[in-house]
C-alpha cells in the first residue's frame, strides 16, 4: 500500500511539474477512521497528501463531467470502468484525461466493520497484508480483510484498470469467473420474502440522494424523482413504496450502464442494501447480452444497440 | 434522584399509559429514536442516534390539513398532533438543538403551531455523554456532553443507576417514585462528568465576522469542490429545518404534506423562468455554512449548529465541518468585492 | 395558535388571457366568507399564496388594491404545474388563498413625493396595485406626480392594456409604455425600458422609484437611474426569489440572513447593495 501511494505521489507530482494535468483528484487521509477522502490537487508541492489504501471507496469518475480542465486522475477498475462507459455516452473525452491506474485490492466497508464492534466508537484502525486491526476504547479486535470488504469488492473480476496511461503497480490477479451466487440465491426466495425485505431496507431510506449523487452514471439533467410535471414519484420518505420506486426506476435506468463499483450502497448513510439490487440488474445484463458495462471500448452498451439474436425474455410470445 | 438501570424498562412502560415514549432503538449497527413498544427496547447505552430525533417534532414528512373539494367549495381539515411525548435518552446536543428550533418555528412573524404543539407537549429526559465521540464537538458551541440546556430531566450513568438532575417542573412531575441521591452518588456523578473530555474542538470565535468578510472569497470553489450535493448531511443535522410543501391527492380530496428539503439540491432554489440564484454546489455549501454560522447569528444571536458530529459520520466523500471551518477561521480578513 | 398555512377558500370570478403569447393571464377572485373579506388586508406590495388544491400552492404578488375591495386580483405566468393548472381552472372554482405575506412598498414613506415605477413584462402586478392605489380618488391628493414607464418586448405582451389605455387618458399621470421593435398600429414608445428611463429623464427631486422587471432589465436600469441622480436608498425593488412556506420557515428564498418572504419581498437597493447577490 504504502510504495502504491509513493507511486501516485511521483506521478501526481511529475504531472503537476510538467504541466501535463491541471489537477490530480486522488485521495487523501479522512478525517476519521476507515475513511480517506477525495483530494483535488493543483499545486506539485501538495502531491505528497495523495495516499492509497483499503479506504479509497469512492468513485472518482464521479468529479470528470462538465469539466474544462486536463485532468489527471487515480483509478481503480471500477473507476476506469465507469471512465469507459461515460465515454461510450460522450460523456467524457480521453484526451482531456490522464489516468493513473492502481491495482485495487479492494475496499473496507465501514459498515461491516461496525455490524462486528457493534455501537463502539472506532478510534484507531491499522492494516496489514489480511486483517484489520480495530481499536476502541477498550478493546482491540482483529478482524480478516476479506470479512469486512465490500461485497462489490469481493465479487469485482476487473480489478486492475480497463484503461490507463500509466499503471503505478504490478497488476494483481482476478478472480477468474463471475460470481452471482448470491444474487441466484436471493432469486430462489418467494416473491413475498423479497419484497418484504426491500421494504424493510428501504423504510430505513431518508430521500437524501446519496446513491443518485454517488453515481458517475447518474447524470441526467433532472432526474425522473425531482420532475414535478409530471409528478412521477411522491417525494416523501415516510412512503416506503416510493423508495422502492424510486430505486426500482433508478437501478432500471443503470442497466447495462452499472459497472457495479458499489458506490450507491456505499455512499448511503443509512446503510440500506443497494448493492443486490444493482447487481442483479448488472447479472442480467451481463448474461442476456454477453458483455459487462464499461469493461472495454470496443463493446456497444449493451442497451444502446439491438441486435437480431438479442435475447427478449420481457416478450411473452415470440 | 436516583434511577436505576434495571428500573428503567419499567419506568418506561409507565410512562408509556400517558405519554407516547420516543427512545434510542436498535437498527442495524446503529440507533435510531423511535417510538418504542417496549421499555426494554430502548437502548441508552448508544454512541449517537444516526439521525437526530427533530424528526419526532419535526417530522420528515406530515399531513399539514387534508382537504376535499365539493360542489359548493372546500372541506378543509386540520392535523393536529395533542399527544404527549417523552423524548427518553436525549443526548445534550441534540436537546439544545429544539432550542434552536424554535427559533425557527417561532420567528418575529409568525408561529408553526405543527412544531410548537409538539415542542409545547414533549418531555425530553436528556442523557449526558461519559464518553463522547471524536467527532463531537458540542463544547466549542457553547454546549457540553452534560448540558442541560433544553432538557427537562438529565440522567447521569454513574454505574448500576442514573443520577437524575431535575431541570424543570415538568421533568419533576414525572418522578414520583424515585429515591433521593446519596452524597456518594453525587460524587460519582461529578467524577464521570469530570471525565467526559472532548477530544476536538473547533474556534468559532470570530467565525461570523469571517464569513461576512469572505462571501466573495475563491475558498468555496474549492472548499465545495468534493461536495456531491446530496441531502446526506442536512438530513443528519438536529437544526436544519428546511421543508418543502406538497399536495398529493386521491379522488376529490387530498392532503398538504410537508417535506424535509434540503439547501443542497438544486431544485429548492430553482425559479421558475429556470434562473437559479444558487446554481452550482459553490453557492449551496456556502448557503449551509453562511446559513449557520453566519445568517443565523445574525438574526437569532446563536449558531445553528449543536456540534453532534453526524454529518461528518454521514457524508459520503467525509465533508468535515471542522476542518471547512478551521479553512474559514484561517483566512485573512478581506472586504467584500 | 392561528394557522399560518391553512388558507381562505374564494372563488375564482374571472380567468382571463392578458398576453398573446397565451402565457399570462389575469384572475379575480371573490371572498367566500364575509369574516375573511374583512380580515384580509392588505397594503400594495405584499404577495399571497394561491392554491389550486390537489395540485399545490404557489406565491404570487397581489395585483389588485386595498381600494378595490371584495376581491383579490393575480396575474400569473404559466411556468409549471400550480401556474399550468391555474390557467386551466374553470371559473366558479374554489381556490386557496393564503396571506396578505411579505412586507410591501412604503405608503407612508412614498406620500408627498413623487413616484416613478419602472417595470418590464409580466413583473408590472404589483405596481399595478400601487398605481390603483395612488390614483384612488381618496389617496391621489396624498401623493406627487405619478411616473410610469412600462415596456414589454410587444404590445401584445403588455398586462392590463385597458387600463392603460384609461390611464393614458388621465392628466393625473405620466404614462410610458414601451415595446421593443416597431410594431404596426403602436402609439407608445419604442425602445428598451432602461433607455426610456433615460429619455423620460424623471427628476430624482422628492421621488423614489420603484422598479419591478426581469433581472436583464434591472440590470441596466439602475445604472440609468444613478445617471440621472437617483440615489440607492431612493431606488425600491421587489425580489422574486422561489418561494414555499412565505413565513421565514422553509430556507428557500433567503438572500443573506433576510427571508425575501418575510423581510422582504420590498427592499430598498441601498439594502440590496448590502446584500449577497443570490436573487
Amino acid at each position: 500500500m504504502q510504495s502504491i501511494t509513493t507511486a501516485v505521489q511521483n506521478s501526481a507530482k511529475k504531472l503537476l511539474e510538467e504541466n501535463k494535468v491541471d489537477v490530480v483528484i486522488g485521495f487523501k487521509k479522512g478525517t476519521i477512521p476507515l475513511r480517506s477522502t477525495p483530494v483535488f490537487i493543483r499545486d506539485s508541492n501538495d502531491a505528497d497528501k495523495l495516499e492509497w489504501n483499503y479506504y479509497c471507496e469512492n468513485n472518482l469518475a464521479n468529479y470528470l463531467r462538465n469539466k474544462d480542465q486536463k485532468i489527471g486522475v487515480v483509478v481503480k477498475g471500477c473507476d476506469s470502468r465507469s471512465i469507459v462507459a461515460l465515454m461510450k455516452e460522450n460523456q467524457l473525452t480521453r484526451d482531456n484525461l490522464y489516468l493513473i491506474g492502481v491495482p485495487c485490492s479492494g475496499m473496507i466497508d465501514r459498515k461491516k466493520v461496525n455490524r462486528i464492534i457493534g455501537d463502539k466508537e472506532i478510534l484507531e484502525t491499522n492494516c496489514n497484508e489480511d486483517s484489520l486491526i480495530i481499536k476502541t476504547k477498550d478493546s482491540e479486535q482483529t478482524i480478516k480483510l476479506n470479512e469486512v470488504m465490500h461485497n462489490s469488492c469481493l465479487k469485482c473480476n476487473h480489478k486492475n484498470p480497463v484503461i490507463y496511461d500509466e499503471m503505478v503497480a504490478e497488476p494483481v490477479s482476478e478472480n477468474s469467473n463471475t460470481d452471482f451466487s448470491e444474487i441466484k440465491e436471493f432469486e430462489e426466495k418467494p416473491a413475498e420474502e423479497r419484497k418484504n425485505f426491500f421494504i424493510e431496507e428501504l423504510s430505513k431510506c431518508i430521500r437524501c440522494y446519496a446513491c443518485r449523487n454517488s453515481c458517475p452514471m447518474c447524470y441526467c439533467q433532472e432526474c425522473f424523482v425531482d420532475s414535478t410535471n409530471p409528478e412521477w414519484i411522491g417525494k416523501s420518505a415516510e412512503n416506503v413504496q416510493d423508495n422502492l420506486f424510486f430505486q426500482a426506476v433508478r437501478v432500471f435506468h443503470l442497466a447495462g450502464r452499472c459497472v457495479d463499483c458499489g458506490a450507491c450502497e456505499r455512499a448511503c448513510p443509512m446503510d440500506i442494501n443497494l448493492g443486490l439490487l444493482t447487481r442483479k440488474l448488472y447479472k442480467d445484463t451481463t448474461e442476456m447480452f454477453n458483455t459487462e458495462a464499461g469493461a472495454n471500448l470496443e463493446d456497444a452498451p449493451a442497451l444502446s444497440t439491438y441486435n437480431m439474436d438479442d435475447p427478449q425474455p420481457f416478450l411473452l410470445k415470440e | 434522584m436516583i434511577l436505576t438501570k434495571k428500573d428503567v424498562p419499567n419506568f418506561l412502560d409507565s410512562l408509556k399509559n400517558n405519554y407516547q415514549v420516543f427512545a434510542p432503538v436498535k437498527q442495524d449497527h446503529y440507533t435510531e429514536f423511535k417510538e418504542i413498544e417496549n421499555g426494554a427496547d430502548a437502548v441508552l447505552d448508544y454512541s449517537n442516534t444516526k439521525t437526530p430525533p427533530k424528526k419526532i417534532l419535526f417530522p420528515q414528512s406530515e399531513k399539514l390539513y387534508c382537504y376535499k373539494v365539493e360542489e359548493n367549495g372546500v372541506q378543509m381539515e386540520e392535523k393536529a398532533d395533542e399527544q404527549q411525548k417523552v423524548i427518553f435518552g436525549i443526548r445534550p446536543c441534540d436537546a439544545k438543538s429544539f432550542t434552536i428550533l424554535d427559533k425557527v418555528f417561532d420567528n418575529n412573524k409568525y408561529q408553526d403551531p405543527y412544531y410548537l404543539n409538539r415542542r409545547k407537549n414533549t418531555i425530553l429526559v436528556g442523557i449526558g455523554c461519559n464518553a463522547p465521540e471524536s467527532t463531537c464537538f458540542c463544547t466549542s458551541l457553547g454546549g457540553g456532553p452534560f448540558d442541560t440546556t433544553g432538557l427537562d430531566l438529565l440522567l447521569v450513568d454513574i454505574g448500576d443507576c442514573y443520577l437524575v438532575e431535575v431541570i424543570s417542573e415538568k421533568g419533576k412531575n414525572m418522578l414520583t417514585s424515585c429515591k433521593e441521591a446519596g452524597e456518594e452518588d453525587k460524587k460519582k456523578a461529578s467524577q464521570v462528568k469530570e471525565n467526559a473530555t472532548l477530544t476536538t474542538s473547533i474556534n468559532i470565535e470570530g467565525i461570523k465576522e469571517k464569513l461576512d468578510n469572505n462571501f466573495y472569497n475563491e475558498i468555496w470553489d474549492y472548499i465545495s469542490e468534493k461536495c456531491i450535493g446530496c441531502g446526506s448531511c442536512t438530513f443528519s443535522c438536529p437544526t436544519c429545518h428546511c421543508f418543502d410543501i406538497v399536495d398529493e391527492t386521491a379522488d376529490s380530496g387530498g392532503c398538504r404534506i410537508r417535506n424535509w428539503d434540503s439547501c443542497m439540491f438544486p431544485l429548492f432554489t430553482l425559479h421558475g423562468s429556470g434562473h437559479n440564484p444558487r446554481p452550482s454546489n459553490k453557492e449551496r455549501f456556502r448557503n449551509r455554512i453562511m446559513h449557520k454560522f453566519n445568517y443565523f447569528v445574525e438574526t437569532n444571536d446563536i449558531t445553528a449548529c449543536v456540534g453532534c458530529g453526524r454529518c461528518i459520520k454521514n457524508c459520503p466523500v467525509n465533508m468535515d465541518i471542522r476542518e471547512i471551518l478551521e479553512e474559514i477561521q484561517g483566512l485573512e480578513a478581506r472586504s467584500v468585492s | 395558535m392561528n394557522n399560518p398555512y391553512l388558507p381562505i377558500p374564494m372563488k375564482l370570478i374571472k380567468n382571463f388571457r392578458e398576453t398573446d403569447d397565451k402565457l399570462v393571464n389575469s384572475f379575480t377572485l371573490e371572498f367566500i366568507n364575509e369574516e375573511d373579506k374583512k380580515n384580509f388586508t392588505y397594503t400594495p406590495g405584499q404577495f399571497a399564496e394561491l392554491s389550486v388544491f390537489g395540485k399545490g400552492e404557489s406565491p404570487f404578488g397581489i395585483a389588485s388594491s386595498p381600494t378595490e375591495p371584495g376581491i383579490l386580483k393575480f396575474s400569473v405566468a404559466k411556468v409549471g404545474k400550480v401556474t399550468t393548472s391555474l390557467h386551466l381552472t374553470e371559473e366558479g372554482t374554489t381556490l386557496g388563498v393564503r396571506g396578505p405575506l411579505g412586507n410591501s412598498f412604503p405608503i407612508e414613506k412614498l406620500k408627498g413625493k413623487n413616484i416613478v415605477l419602472i417595470s418590464g413584462g409580466f413583473a408590472f402586478t404589483t405596481l399595478r396595485s400601487l398605481a390603483t392605489y395612488i390614483l384612488n380618488e381618496n389617496n391621489r391628493g396624498d401623493f406627487g406626480n405619478l411616473t410610469i414607464i412600462y415596456g414589454a418586448r410587444t404590445p401584445g405582451l403588455l398586462l392590463y392594456k385597458e387600463e392603460l389605455a384609461e390611464w393614458d387618458k388621465r392628466s393625473d399621470i405620466d404614462l410610458h409604455k414601451t415595446i421593443d421593435k416597431p410594431a404596426e398600429g403602436w402609439d407608445g414608445k419604442v425602445g428598451f425600458v432602461p433607455q426610456v428611463t433615460e429619455e423620460v429623464a424623471p427628476s430624482p427631486e422628492n421621488t423614489y422609484a420603484i422598479v419591478c422587471g426581469p433581472p436583464i432589465m434591472i440590470k441596466f436600469t439602475m445604472p440609468a437611474l444613478e445617471k440621472l441622480g437617483f440615489k440607492s436608498d431612493q431606488i425600491i425593488m421587489s425580489l422574486e426569489n422561489r418561494m414555499k412556506c412565505g413565513i421565514g420557515m422553509c430556507g428557500r428564498c433567503n438572500v443573506g440572513s433576510k427571508y425575501v418572504c418575510k423581510d422582504g419581498p420590498v427592499f430598498t437597493r441601498a439594502q440590496l447593495l448590502e446584500m449577497p447577490n443570490e436573487y
